[in-house]
């Protein structure tokens, strides 16, 4: 039985994101009741890193499932980008503000990041030798 | 509004005049996600990104229809709700990555403290220059943080969660391009500060990019786009008390 219920997990990918969803949604349901300051869905990847680094489930009955809604991804945050239908001010000088900080900014933040990651890394190649 | 001859022996011909089936906006984005990633699949160019192409098509769809985010998200909230088990499966990339994790937890930390402090400054003194509204600003905040935790910032201090969204996507597009042309300019010996420019800079979109740089470039991308995310949900409410 055990075994079974093993094999199933490990090799579907399905069950593995109704596990998923269900662990969410009961993350979801006590942050509401709770009401917690951290997301649901954050809370639920603790409880589930928890888990995994105690050995409580092992990583194969849920890294397909994981694997999969990760890789589309893009496609649930598409509806959110439709929220321009309602914003036709958008597509203005103020669009076109919000798209030159976002270039700026990304492009600092990048840099930035890069730049800061490097120093570090070659700092410690200097101290390591 | 939809015509009903267009409508006229199918079962979306029984609802009132003008309103489209919740769900038949579901079955256009599915639609036009999978046709996005086959034309992404053939032609990988930055404008055939799947969620540009999906966004423009329907978009364009929604504008010819005259349709509002109010009757199009109807049908589609379930797709955004999916966000949610989305976070939960980020669980298991930081788990197989755990080794990384101790062996340059300090290098990490550098990487998302500057990143975070660059992408939340830059974008409150860029917006306030060009004298963006309070609301714009508050949104664009989070705008380098993956989608599940900017909605969770947006919310906490005050900004416009599906403008966020928007913002969010804008970013992780141009920024995957962005980091392209960034890496040929920078002098970047290591990986990891290959794999944190992407993933601070572009989120999801970026880490989908890195794994074509190389694979470690795009688990280090992977893992600094969830810690960046966790990091921006946690400082949040600091920032909304700032904020007021």
């Amino acid at each position: 039985m055990l075994r079974r219920t093993n094999i199933l997990l490990s090799r579907n990918r399905l069950p593995q994101v109704a596990a998923l969803i269900t662990l969410w949604w009961g993350c979801d349901a006590l942050v509401r009741a709770m009401s917690l300051p951290v997301p649901g869905g954050v809370l639920g990847m603790a409880v589930l890193l928890l888990l995994l680094a105690t050995g409580g489930i092992p990583s194969a009955w849920v890294r397909r499932g994981s694997a999969g809604l990760l890789d589309h991804m893009l496609l649930f945050f598409a509806p959110a980008t439709m929220a321009l239908l309602d914003h036709p001010e958008l597509f203005s000088l103020t669009g076109l503000k919000i798209l030159a900080v976002i270039v700026v900014g990304t492009l600092l933040v990048m840099v930035g990041t890069a730049l800061a990651v490097e120093a570090c890394f070659r700092w410690r190649g200097r101290n390591a030798d | 509004m939809p015509t009903d001859s267009l409508l006229a022996g199918t079962p979306l011909s029984g609802l009132p005049h003008g309103e489209w089936h919740p769900l038949f906006w579901a079955a256009v984005t599915l639609g036009l996600y999978l046709f996005a990633r086959a034309v992404h699949q053939r032609h990988a160019r930055w404008w055939t990104s799947p969620l540009l192409l999906t966004w423009a098509l329907c978009f364009g769809l929604a504008e010819a229809l005259h349709t509002t985010y109010g009757d199009y998200i109807k049908g589609t909230h379930w797709l955004l709700t999916l966000l949610g088990p989305a976070t939960v499966a980020f669980a298991t990339p930081i788990y197989e990555q755990r080794a990384m994790i101790r062996r340059h937890w300090p290098i990490l930390v550098v990487a998302i403290m500057a990143g975070t402090a660059i992408a939340i400054g830059s974008s409150w003194a860029l917006a306030s220059a060009l004298g963006l509204s309070p609301a714009l600003r508050l949104s664009l905040l989070p705008r380098s943080v993956s989608t599940p935790f900017a909605i969770a910032f947006a919310e906490n201090v005050g900004g416009i969660p599906e403008l966020a969204a928007t913002c969010v996507v804008i970013t992780g597009l141009l920024g995957a391009s962005l980091g392209d042309v960034l890496l040929k300019w920078l002098p970047l010996r290591s990986s990891l500060a290959r794999g944190a420019l992407f993933g601070m800079g572009a989120h999801g979109v970026g880490t989908a990019r890195a794994r074509l740089v190389g694979a470690e470039e795009g688990s280090i991308a992977g893992l600094v786009m969830v810690l960046a995310g966790l990091t921006s949900v946690l400082i949040a409410p600091v920032i909304a008390l700032f904020m007021r």
